[in-house]
Parts: structure tokens; sequence; C-alpha cells
């Protein structure tokens, strides 16, 4: 997923639009960044941004033609208006049917708005906060703990594998393996496809058959899940 | 306090139809009588604090290098004395014990100013006094006006029907019954007989419907004026009686968010914010707010944050007053934790300046977790579903406690497999500060104070957290 070079939207360079743009332009992304205001944009060719296009709200022929350019992979709807936000996600899909959209909201009220609009995934960042702050005073060390593994280590990841037909994972119960042991990682969850598309947290109990096309959540150091993807590989008759 | 004055009422009743039992008697004189006379030499001895006059003279006599003069410093307090004896209060007290010379008949009236002592106990009652009191200068006018009208009114029926009414046979008789009909009451037990006293009547009422009617409105207007006074005084008394809360200062729609997940946890909360129509939108969803602003010294005072407040959450519309309220907060308390939103990047530093421990900027988290749902959907989803507990899977630390089973244990010999958790590592203070070992590998010896983050489903996890309390408990009673 990481390996090719995906170009990735991103529209509105305000206050969430900046603070994307920020964590994405280390990473081997191309990206694009639309906005309507003339201001934002300078702001953004002052960051050192340079695919950027300054867009009249109504024209939905200047974005479609931004979108037959590339091959985005996805689309950020990071307006800081929430009105706008959602105008723009049932734009581009209007323009567009496929478009991966991941839309920021501020309130459950415009959730439901951007979902309603095709969103496929809505960041609902006062919840975030919301939630950040309450762990914050209830429980510091567990807010510590995910940081330092989600955000801060570079070291350790998450990841999500996908189990390949054949490997040595195919048909076996999660208990039989010792993901600890063997692998040093944690195991999180799994898709089991039999049960549905739901993610499950394996500390449910259930004791899952693992089958091809299953997914598996693991947490660990990059390393580790390295050698384990590489050891699944191997294992393929 | 409040029953033994209900009840020592309540007797008096009973004693005027029914002799009394000889243990209510008892009771009545003697007991509630004793508790009185008690109370009344409490109030007495903690009202006048001698020994604070005489330091102070003491102090004053070295400062001016004069003889240390006993008989002032007697005098002093003999004054201060007095003046609670005579203060409303005291007497009301004094005539309360009263009532227990039996003897004197008279005195049993008095009884039922242990009724009014009640008014001590009872803070709405208070409430309400201060609300008449407030409107004193109405009042004090609309008496006299009232006492006008009757002696007009009185002395010109006296005037008109003195001789020809049978039933008014003195002044006093004219002036009840003036009374009796501007106040719209009307017994009907003295009526006017002739023509001009039943004009002049009409007269009357029609006066004394308007005195009725300014009265009404002095009540209501001092009560409407004085309502947001009262809601708040309430508010402070509810909050006086809180301990262990947060503060939440300033309600944006952060602050509801946060508000709502305390008020779904169970915790308490205060907020304090100054907007009019935002602190409408706190009390209808019956939160304790108080109508405030945070950045003032004074209100915090109030508040009195030292060992009462766990956290304080700094969640204003707006940096500036953010950092008002932080350094506000500081000024009062060194150790209580801040936590802040941020809207600026440019005020991170300027927060932190102010002593603010967490800045919590939903531009940050929107950033965080965009960053990584392209590459890990499905983990961002987890972690938000744990952190919004809407799976009802929760992440959550337990502190490994000395004696319990968990102390000098190696992970791998606490199978957490069979409390269906899952652990993703340790927090270690130590001398070189915190640190978190994630996922420690199964040698890994766990100390007391160390914390586990663990992962589970939130019964999992609370029945894990007690065991763990359990065990710890059970081994400081074997070694008792």
């Amino acid at each position: 997923m990481q390996e090719k070079k995906d170009s990735i939207l991103l529209i509105g360079y305000g206050r969430y639009g900046e603070k994307i743009a920020k964590f994405f332009s280390g990473k081997e992304f191309g990206l694009y960044i639309i906005d309507i205001d003339e201001n934002h944009i300078q702001r953004a060719r002052q960051n050192g941004f340079d695919k950027l296009f300054t867009i009249d709200i109504n024209d939905d022929e200047v974005l479609a033609s931004i979108l037959m350019q590339e091959n985005f992979s996805t689309v950020f709807c990071a307006m800081d208006d929430e009105e706008t936000n959602v105008y723009f996600t049932i734009t581009l899909k209007s323009i567009w049917d496929n478009l991966k959209i991941v839309a920021i909201c501020e309130s459950k009220e415009s959730e439901r708005k951007l979902k309603l609009a095709g969103a496929n995934k809505v960041i609902d960042t006062m919840e975030g906060s919301a939630n950040k702050i309450f762990h914050l005073i209830e429980k510091p060390a567990v807010i510590e703990a995910i940081e330092e593994i989600l955000f801060l280590d570079d070291e350790i990841d998450t990841r999500e594998v996908e189990i390949e037909k054949g490997s040595f994972l195919d048909g076996k119960y999660i208990k039989d393996i010792n993901f600890k042991e063997e692998f040093n990682l944690i195991l999180i969850g799994i898709i089991d496809k039999e049960t549905g598309n739901d993610f499950v947290f394996v500390t449910r109990g259930i004791n899952h058959k693992m089958d091809a096309g299953d997914i598996l959540v693991l947490i660990g150091y990059k390393d580790d899940i390295y050698r384990f993807i590489k050891d699944m590989k191997e294992s393929r008759r | 306090m409040i029953v033994i004055i209900l009840s020592s009422v309540a007797i008096i009743i009973e004693e005027t139809e029914h002799p009394l039992y000889y243990w209510l008697n008892f009771y009545d004189i003697y007991i509630v009588t004793t508790i009185f006379i008690i109370e009344y030499l409490l109030r007495l001895w903690v009202y006048v604090d001698r020994r604070k006059i005489v330091i102070e003279e003491f102090e004053n006599s070295v400062f001016l290098e004069s003889r240390f003069n006993t008989k002032r410093v007697l005098l002093k307090i003999w004054r201060k004395t007095l003046q609670y004896i005579f203060s409303p209060f005291a007497i009301i007290d004094l005539l309360a014990i009263l009532p227990a010379y039996r003897e004197l008949r008279i005195l049993r009236i008095f009884v039922l100013f242990r009724a009014f002592k009640i008014f001590r106990y009872s803070k709405n009652l208070v409430e309400f006094l201060d609300v008449l009191t407030s409107k004193r200068t109405e009042l004090t006018m609309l008496f006299f006006l009232v006492l006008f009208i009757v002696f007009i009114s009185g002395a010109s029926l006296y005037v008109f029907e003195a001789k020809t009414n049978p039933n008014v046979h003195s002044l006093l008789d004219a002036f009840y019954w003036s009374f009796v009909t501007i106040s719209t009451v009307g017994y009907g037990d003295i009526t006017p007989t002739s023509n001009e006293a039943r004009i002049f009547t009409v007269i009357i009422i029609l006066a004394g419907l308007g005195l009725i009617s300014f009265f009404t409105s002095i009540i209501v207007s001092s009560f409407t004026e004085k309502i947001d006074e009262i809601k708040e005084s309430k508010v402070l008394s509810k909050v006086e009686q809180l301990n262990d809360f947060y503060l939440i200062c300033g309600y944006s729609h952060l602050a509801e968010l946060v508000a709502q997940k305390l008020k779904s946890e169970k915790r308490e909360f205060v907020i304090i914010e100054q907007d009019p129509k935002k602190y409408e939108s706190i009390q209808k969803r019956s939160y304790l707010a108080i109508k405030e602003d945070a950045s003032k010294r004074e209100v915090l005072e109030r508040i009195n944050l030292k060992n009462r407040v766990k956290a304080v959450m700094c969640l204003a519309q707006d940096d500036i007053h953010n950092i008002f309220i932080a350094l506000n907060i500081r000024s009062l308390s060194k150790s209580i934790p801040i936590i802040s939103r941020t809207f600026n990047k440019n005020s991170y530093k300027k927060l932190k300046l102010a002593g603010v421990d967490y800045i919590v900027s939903p531009y940050e988290t929107a950033g965080l977790i965009a960053s990584k749902i392209l590459s890990q959907p499905i983990a961002i989803e987890a972690v938000i579903n744990i952190l919004s507990k809407k799976k009802n899977a929760v992440c959550d630390e337990t502190e490994v406690l000395k004696n319990s089973f968990l102390e000098n244990i190696r992970i791998k010999d606490i199978d957490l497999d069979k409390y269906k958790l899952i652990l993703l590592g340790v927090r270690r203070i130590d001398e070189n500060g915190k640190k978190f070992h994630f996922n420690p590998s199964g040698n890994f010896i766990l100390k007391s104070g160390d914390l586990l983050i663990i992962m589970g489903y939130s019964i999992s996890v609370s029945h894990f957290k007690s065991l763990v309390i359990e065990s710890s408990l059970t081994h400081a009673r074997k070694k008792r």
C-alpha cells in the first residue's frame, strides 16, 4: 500500500488542510492541493508545496479536469467551513462516483451530511479531541501509550495483513499460533470473512479460523512485521 | 436541629388539648432546653475570638511600648459579647430557651420563637429574607403608606359611626376595620351602616387594591432581580459539596462533547461560562455551571480549587482567553493538571509558558488521523473505537499494586489470554523518568508502581483490575 507512489488530493488549505498537508509532506505521496481562497494557496506555496490550484467553488469543469489529470487514490475534504466541505464532497461524488473521499467534520450533524453526500470515511475531529481530553484526565498513560505506538515511535507499526492462500496461517485457528512468542507481535483483531466484514477484537475471546482473504491487524516493530509477512509469503505452497 | 425545634413546637400544640406524658414533658423541658443552652453558649463563645483580641492588644502595647492594659482588653471582649447578645438571631435563640420556665405561663408563647430558630438552619428561608431586605426602602414606604391610610380611614369611620354603629366600640375597632378592608380580606364583622361611611369605604377599598398590587409587585420584582443570584448561590453550594471534580472553562462544542463523556462516565464536573446564551444551553442539560468569567481570579478563589479539582480544561473559543484562564489557575495552584485546546499553532509555546500541561488541537488530531488512515485504515478505526468506547472495547491502565499477584512476576506467567486481555506495553517510572516499554518480552519482570496498558472488553478490564486490587488487599490482611 505504502510502497507505490500514490497521488492524493487535498481540498482546503485552512487550519485543517495545513496540518494534514504537513503530515503528508515527508512521505512519498504526490500531494495536490485545491482551495477556493487565493491566500491559502499562497501560504501553501510558501510552505513548499507546488501542485496547487485555486478554483471557483461553482466551477465543476476545472475540478473535473484536475481529477482527470491524475489518478487520485484518495481525496481529503478538509475545508474549515463545514458547509463548503459537504458541498465539495457532493460535487466530487457527482463528477466521479468511484472516488475515495475522506472528509473532516466537527459535529455529528455534519458527519451525517457528509456520509449522505458520499464520503467513504468521516473524521470527527471534535469527538476525537474530546476522547483524547477524557483519556488525558482519566487515563493519561493510555493516551501516552497509544500516541507512542501510533505516531511517535517510527519503529512501531500497526499493519493489516491479508492471509494468503496456502500460507502457514491458512486454515489454522488464531489460538494455535502464539504471535508474541513466535513473531514478537501483538494481534489486535481480525476481519474474519466467514463471519462478515466487521473488525473483531481478539479479546472478544472467539477462536477464529483463519482463511485466505481474512485480514489480521497486528502491532509490532517494523522488522518483526516484515519478517512475519516474509515468512507467510515463503510458506505458500 | 430542625427536628428538635419542630418536635418542641408540636409538643406545645399537643399540650393545649391533652395532658402530656411524663417523658415528653421531660424531653421538652430538659433535653431540648439543654441543647439550646449549649448551642447558645457555644455560639457566644465562638463569636468572640478572645485570644485574637488579647494578642492584638498585646502586640499593640509592645509596639507602642506602653503597658498592657488588662482592663481595656476585658472591656473590648465584653463589648463584643454584648454585641452578639443583642443581635437578632441571638435574641431569638435566647427567647427560645426561656419557655423552659413553665411557671410563667406567658413565656410559653415564646416556644413559638423556637420555630424562628429554623431560619438559622434553612438556607431557603434566609434567602427569602435577603430578598425582602434588599427592597427595604420600598417596603418601608409601603408600610408608612398603609399606616397613614389605616389611620385616616379608621379615624374617619370612628367619627362617622362611633355613635350609630353598635359594632364600633372604640378607635381600635375602627383601625381594625380599616385594616381588614384595605387588605381586601373583609371579614364583615364590622360593616359601615351610614351612607357617608359606605361611600368612604368604596374609596378605601380602591386604595387597598392599589396597595396590594404595589406590595405584590415589590415582592415579584425583587425576586426576578435576585433569581439569578439565588440560582448561582445554589450552584455554588452544590459545588462546595463536591469533592474531586473536573473544571471546564468555556463551553465550546468541544467542551460539550467532553461534558457528555464525563456525564456518561458519572464523573463530577463544573462548567464556567460567561456567555448568557451558552449558559442557558448548559442549564438545559442540567449540568452544574457558574455564569462567570474564568479568567477572573475571584471566581476561581470562590470555588476553592486546591485539593478538590482533579484537572482543569481550558476549552474557550480562542487562545488568548485560554492562556488567561491557564495563568489564572496557575496563580492559585501550581499542581493542578491543566489541559487546553489550541487553535493557532503559534499559541502552542505561549500556552506551555502559561503552565498548561497538555495541549489538544483538533487540527493536529485531524492531521495525525489523516496521515495514518491511508496506510492503516482498520487499525485507526480500531483505535478510534477504543477511545470512543463504541464497540465496548477499551484500553485501560492498571497499576501493579504492592503485594498484588502481579508484583515481581514475569509477564509470560500472568497468562493474560485467560483474562481475555492484550498487553500493549508497560509504563515504568525509574530514575531516568517515564518510559513506555512496548510489547515487553515474556521475561520482563513487573515491579510495583508499573502501569500495565491493557486492552480488552470493558467487562474483562474491570474484572482484571478488581482482581489486582483484591489480591493486594488480601495480602495486607494476611500480614495483620
